[in-house]
């Protein structure tokens, strides 16, 4: 698959604001979110974050004008159900923010678990919209419908820490000396390099696909392709048969796995200056975009069958 | 009506000229959108397609007959390939503005322009590539089965099928109602042994693909023996009077 650069911003920085808004509620509901001023400044990191992303999303849009539609179909379509869920998140965070403003508990717990519901629900969607593919063996596996929340969950963590700073721990961890926060960051990141590393090594192949054979519908004889009856690219071909070479994809799947998931870990376990969360922050995202074009770049359609590609 | 196509594997010869009256009818359709060039003249030209001819070469996996001893020659197969106006349309259910239809009346899948925001990710739902992007309006674009055509009056009924199916020169392509077991292309597809193709991924596709027949064996065992001295002579005798 093509990986059109405005979707890879998006699913990054959208799935960061949206871990860091679920990290940023669930701390002031351990009593953890720090001083007012952390608040709303990780408040605006994460507005900034998501609609950075969902405003990259309609980039990709060819009729933008026709954006406005995409809610209509939240029935069979998890395209549409992302958009629903995305803008009950908007409408969560509002009424949450709100309720943080005029100090109202009540309604701050209740917009909370609001907002905490529809960043899952993004989530879900976001993932699902690759998930659902047949045409696509890579994306239907257990790996896409996971690392979507867990990734947006881990950088979203990163980021709450350094947006937070070198605060003393707080809440929980009060007085024990130890941040969980940074050490549940480490879990997630080695949770998600773990998830990577896994799909990477079983990454599915050509026989998880159709064969030619099937393309065709013939059972017997070895099928060539002999000519694609184009002269020049197509649609079909701008968008569904980019490759990228095995040597470059290897270079990439490692310099994912450093940038995005070792290297964060490495600075939150081990520094511990002011800048570290920092570093590790724009590391992991660093890295995240990585694994994210690839996520697309690595991507089989089966319609490559019909222009006698197989891997 | 489940109405469709049956594209036959064994006479299409790859002439295109499906793909190229397609364009005719759909270049300025407006129930297609139109199906509109990209530099059709300049150096690298593009454009949409509703209908594709790719050309494949399929080489026997038995290099020899067992029983027969004849060589198995391959054999070039054209495939057209279209919308398969399929029956669990997943372009259809992803499709999130609404675009995408499926006609409850007939089973064509349309999209509607004014609705499409251009997103692409009815085309990655579809196998097939059946659905291209026209990047100078934005919107998406399939095949309508010539949806204004086939019911047509103003038409003479023997003209009220898709255009590439009356420009098909071979034959090769048969237009109809998949749901009457009585029809043409029903009976068809029974009798030619129709297959959908890709059908494992659960789409359940309508347009049928007839396969090649197998090629006449020649059986050497009941060729004639070396000719004998009567024969020699008679056939130097015909030479010799044809001179």
């Amino acid at each position: 698959m093509r990986p059109a650069l405005s979707v890879v911003f998006f699913t990054v920085s959208a799935g960061a604001g949206l871990g860091l808004a679920v990290w940023l509620v669930l701390a002031r509901a351990l009593g953890a979110a720090g001083d007012d001023a952390t608040f709303w400044r990780t408040a605006a990191c994460a507005f900034v974050l998501v609609s950075a992303g969902f405003a990259s999303s309609t980039l990709h849009l060819a009729n933008r004008r026709n954006a406005w539609r995409a809610l209509a179909c939240w029935r069979t379509s998890w395209l549409s159900r992302e958009g629903v869920a995305a803008i009950g998140f908007y409408a969560a965070s509002g009424a949450y923010l709100a309720a943080a403003a005029l100090r109202a508990d009540a309604a701050l717990a209740l917009a909370g678990a609001l907002v905490v519901a529809f960043a899952a629900g993004t989530f879900v969607s976001t993932a699902m919209i690759y998930a659902c593919l047949k045409t696509i063996p890579q994306w239907r596996t257990w790996h896409t419908r996971v690392a979507f929340p867990l990734l947006g969950l881990a950088a979203g963590l990163v980021a709450w820490i350094a947006v937070r700073g070198p605060a003393a721990p707080q809440g929980l961890a009060a007085g024990s000396g130890v941040d969980l926060w940074r050490e549940l960051a480490v879990a997630l990141l080695a949770a998600g390099g773990a998830l990577k590393l896994a799909y990477w090594a079983k990454f599915p192949g050509p026989d998880a696909a159709p064969s030619p054979n099937d393309a065709l519908g013939l059972r017997d004889g070895t099928i060539r392709l002999l000519d694609a009856g184009h002269s020049h690219g197509t649609f079909l071909t701008d968008e569904f048969c980019f490759r990228v070479a095995r040597e470059r994809a290897r270079t990439l799947r490692a310099a994912a796995l450093v940038a995005g998931f070792v290297a964060p870990m490495a600075l939150l376990e081990l520094a511990t200056g002011a800048w570290s969360g920092a570093a590790a922050a724009v590391l992991c995202v660093a890295g995240l975009f990585v694994e994210r074009w690839l996520f697309f770049a690595e991507a089989r359609h089966v319609v490559r069958l019909y222009h006698g590609i197989r891997d | 009506m489940k109405l469709g196509l049956v594209v036959d594997l064994d006479t299409c010869v790859g002439c295109h000229a499906c793909a190229v009256a397609c364009k005719e009818w759909n270049g300025e359709s407006a129930m297609a959108g139109g199906s509109p060039d990209r530099d059709p003249y300049g150096a690298v030209p593009s454009g949409v397609w509703f209908n594709r001819v790719r050309h494949f070469e399929v080489l026997s996996d038995a290099p020899r007959d067992a029983a027969s001893g004849h060589l198995n020659l391959s054999k070039t197969v054209n495939v057209p390939l279209s919308c398969m106006h399929c029956e669990d349309a997943d372009c259809v259910t992803v499709c999130p503005t609404g675009a995408s239809y499926k006609r409850a009346e007939d089973g064509i899948v349309l999209i509607d322009p004014e609705r499409c925001m251009g997103c692409n990710y009815c085309a990655w739902a579809c196998p097939y590539g059946a659905r291209e992007l026209d990047p100078s309006s934005g919107t998406m674009r399939k095949c309508t089965l010539c949806v204004d055509r086939i019911y047509d009056a103003a038409l003479p009924a023997e003209e009220r099928q898709p255009a590439c199916v009356l420009a098909c020169p071979a034959h090769a392509r048969h237009f109809g109602d998949f749901d009457d077991p009585a029809s043409a292309v029903s009976t068809l597809s029974r009798e030619r042994g129709g297959g959908a193709l890709m059908p494992a991924l659960g789409y359940r596709p309508v347009n049928r693909y007839l396969p090649p027949r197998a090629p006449a064996q020649v059986d050497v065992s009941r060729l004639p023996a070396a000719p004998t001295l009567r024969e020699r002579l008679a056939s130097l005798v015909n030479r010799v009077v044809s001179l």
